[in-house]
């Protein structure tokens, strides 16, 4: 999103600086083609005025004229010469005719003439208009255009100027702006990303200019209010009843307890109710499991990992669980084969982390019948960690997939819907969602392959 | 040994009170935290079990308190409470062990035991040996009545926490907590598979068991029947 408002800018940078170019430019040429034909315009005036006072009074007053406005040089810039047929001058304010200069008549010629200013030889370009009069004496008129061409070269280089400070202050201003922008923009996404990860408390920063950042963060904030009420609410219930819970089921598990410590060792009827209170034992140990894990789930989702996070290698983890596993799948028919051949670490919660694979691990040993495989593999990927876990048992349906990551949804046939809590898959899910991954269920066909992708945080 | 409990739920304080007592311990009940924490600092107990979320002060005040004021005596959470956090929270606070309800009352008792015979029995660092067993804890291997047995890794990290405690119960949960550093209980009892294999390496063939499970609570490395 930087890279947008910066790249918002430059285009306008471009635009602006391009259009004042286009202007400047402009003015500039229309100017130089102003003072061209200005400078043009006197030179004919000139001529015409010459002519007439020749058809008045011929060479000679044309000569005199000329002598008369000689010392005019250097005020005016006016060049004037006037030369007889052989080019030798007659009268004017140049001591001869310009070298390299073709005598062609009615033809404008550009030259330089050299001049001693305070002592310093400087050279002056001129331009000029050669005319053959009717006695075939050359008439030159011309005008000294040092001035024009200063003139011109100032106001080039201020159009240079110009061109360069709108681009400079345009360029400013707009990665100014878009700096302020992309921080917002940026601010925002950190505060939404510290609200997903399960600080309710957070709110998006009003900075009170009343601007339309403003409008969108007081927007967001109503409906994060809104949410953290109905959020508390929640978990105050939950929370409540998880522990109403836990209590009398606590009670129930000392009693029993009790109960079995008391019977005498060898008495028949004793013996009759130690077989109730077994499996009574057993039922209340799911019950416990189950509340457990959704309390789990429930603290997973709401808190976030805002409390412990630590640099956690997966795959040495992975071998942690396998190895754990892997006697007790033995047992049961399954092969487990683990494919992690470097350490991969990411931040997260280890015993959460821990508890996911469990639970896949779990999940085969429970739906993968005898002779069965599982793998377990670890990578490092350019975005993070792969995580899979898959087996080539009976898998689950595509239409059954989305539904077997709810909480209390059991899948498969009637005997392994009888057994678990239902929780297992859900509880793995939340904790990939927890560490910014998401668990995918696909087809191995044959089997069930789990898919989680880490990312490691930049 | 005497023992304080302090537990705010009047019928759960009794039951566990009644427990121990049978179980041959001197319990004193304190039903809030602020009598709790007067009589852990008068009284002297070999070790108090407090319950995290008490009237006046939680569980882990209590614990704080203790350590600041020079108290090392070993202190036992239970708590309601059962994510992570709040084991790493209550062991950081100056706990010496975390429990949470509802728990077996076996587990609870192994793991007073535990903490009792903490640092009581000699540190052994180089050999242990328990009846014709004999642990080789520097080249990590094993020898029952001069014959060396093999056993994996973990094997040996199960057979080495069992014994160092010989004689005392340890629990499934001890075992997955201290060889495989997992903090809750998986559904199906894995343990019990690397226990049998670990008694199929080392008590088969041989006349006296050693490893013996103890029903409702768990396992204990012994040399008696």
């Amino acid at each position: 999103m930087r890279v947008s408002s910066a790249r918002l800018a430059l285009v306008y940078t471009a635009l602006i600086t391009f259009l004042t170019s286009v202007l400047l430019v402009t003015v500039y040429l229309l100017t130089r083609n102003a003072l061209e034909r200005e400078i043009a315009a006197v030179v004919r005036a000139e001529v015409e005025d010459l002519t007439d006072e020749l058809r008045l009074g011929g060479v000679e007053r044309v000569a005199a004229t000329l002598r008369l406005r000689t010392d005019s040089w250097g005020r005016t810039g006016a060049v004037f010469l006037l030369a007889d047929q052989e080019f030798r001058p007659v009268a004017g304010n140049l001591s001869a005719w310009p070298r390299d200069i073709d005598p062609v008549p009615a033809s404008m010629v550009e030259f330089e003439i050299s001049a001693r200013e305070r002592g310093a030889e400087v050279l002056h370009p001129v331009e000029a208009r050669i005319e053959r009069l009717e006695n075939g004496y050359w008439l030159l008129v011309g005008a000294d255009t040092s001035e024009r061409k200063t003139v011109l070269r100032r106001f080039g280089l201020a159009t240079l100027w110009g061109i360069g400070l709108t681009a400079l202050c345009v360029w400013l201003l707009g990665a100014a702006f878009a700096r302020r922008t992309a921080r917002r923009v940026r601010e925002y996404a950190t505060t939404c990303e510290t609200i997903m990860g399960g600080d309710l408390t957070q709110r998006l920063r009003v900075d009170g200019s009343n601007d339309e950042f403003d409008a969108l963060a007081n927007a967001v904030n109503a409906m994060l209010a809104t949410i953290e009420r109905q959020t508390i609410t929640l978990r105050a219930a939950f929370d409540s009843i998880a522990h109403d819970l836990r209590t009398p089921l606590y009670r129930l598990r000392v009693r029993l307890e009790e109960a079995q410590l008391r019977r005498p060792a060898d008495d028949a009827a004793a013996q009759d109710a130690d077989e109730l209170i077994g499996p009574a034992l057993e039922e209340l140990d799911r019950v416990q499991r189950t509340l457990a894990t959704l309390l789990a789930i429930a603290r997973a989702e709401a808190q976030g990992l805002t409390t412990h996070r630590d640099d956690v290698d997966l795959a040495a983890l992975a071998a942690n669980m396998v190895e754990l596993y892997a006697p007790g799948m033995r047992a049961a028919g399954l092969e487990v084969t683990l494919d992690a051949p470097e350490p991969a670490h990411l931040t997260g919660n280890r015993q959460l982390l821990a508890q996911l694979v469990t639970n896949l691990l779990e999940n085969a040993l429970k739906y993968v019948p005898a002779g069965g495989r599982v793998w377990v593999r670890v990578r490092n990927t350019p975005e993070g960690v792969a995580f899979s876990v898959k087996d080539n048992g009976p898998g689950i349906a595509p239409d059954e997939r989305a539904a077997a990551l709810q909480p209390f949804v059991r899948v498969g046939d009637a005997a392994a819907r009888a057994t678990g809590s239902g929780l297992g898959l859900n509880l793995a899910a939340a904790v990939a969602r927890l560490h910014g991954a998401q668990l995918t269920l696909g087809d191995n066909s044959p089997g069930l392959i789990v898919h989680c992708d880490f990312p490691t945080p930049r | 040994m005497h023992l304080l409990l302090i537990e705010d739920d009047a019928e759960a304080a009794r039951f566990l009170a009644k427990g121990l007592r049978e179980s041959g311990y001197v319990v004193d009940i304190a039903s809030d935290g602020r009598e709790g924490l007067f009589r852990a600092t008068e009284g002297s107990y070999d070790l108090i079990v407090a319950d995290r979320q008490l009237p006046h002060f939680d569980g882990l005040s209590i614990v704080a308190m203790l350590r600041r004021s020079g108290r090392h005596t070993p202190v036992l959470i239970l708590s309601a409470l059962g994510s992570v956090d709040d084991r790493i929270e209550g062991l950081r606070a100056g706990g010496d062990d975390y429990l949470t309800k509802p728990f077996a009352f076996g587990e609870l008792l192994a793991r007073i035991e535990a903490l009792l015979r903490r640092g009581s029995q000699p540190e052994a660092n180089t050999r242990i040996k328990v009846a014709d067993l004999e642990l080789d804890l520097l080249g990590r291997k094993v020898i029952r009545a001069g014959k060396p047995i093999d056993v994996t890794s973990k094997e040996f990290q199960l057979l080495e926490f069992l014994a160092r405690r010989v004689g005392q119960v340890v629990t499934r949960t001890m075992l997955l907590e201290a060889v495989w550093d997992l903090h809750f209980d998986p559904q199906t009892n894995v343990i019990d598979v690397h226990i049998s294999r670990l008694r199929a390496a080392i008590d088969k063939g041989f006349e006296r068991p050693l490893l013996h499970t103890v029903r409702g609570a768990g396992y204990v490395l012994r040399d008696a029947v």
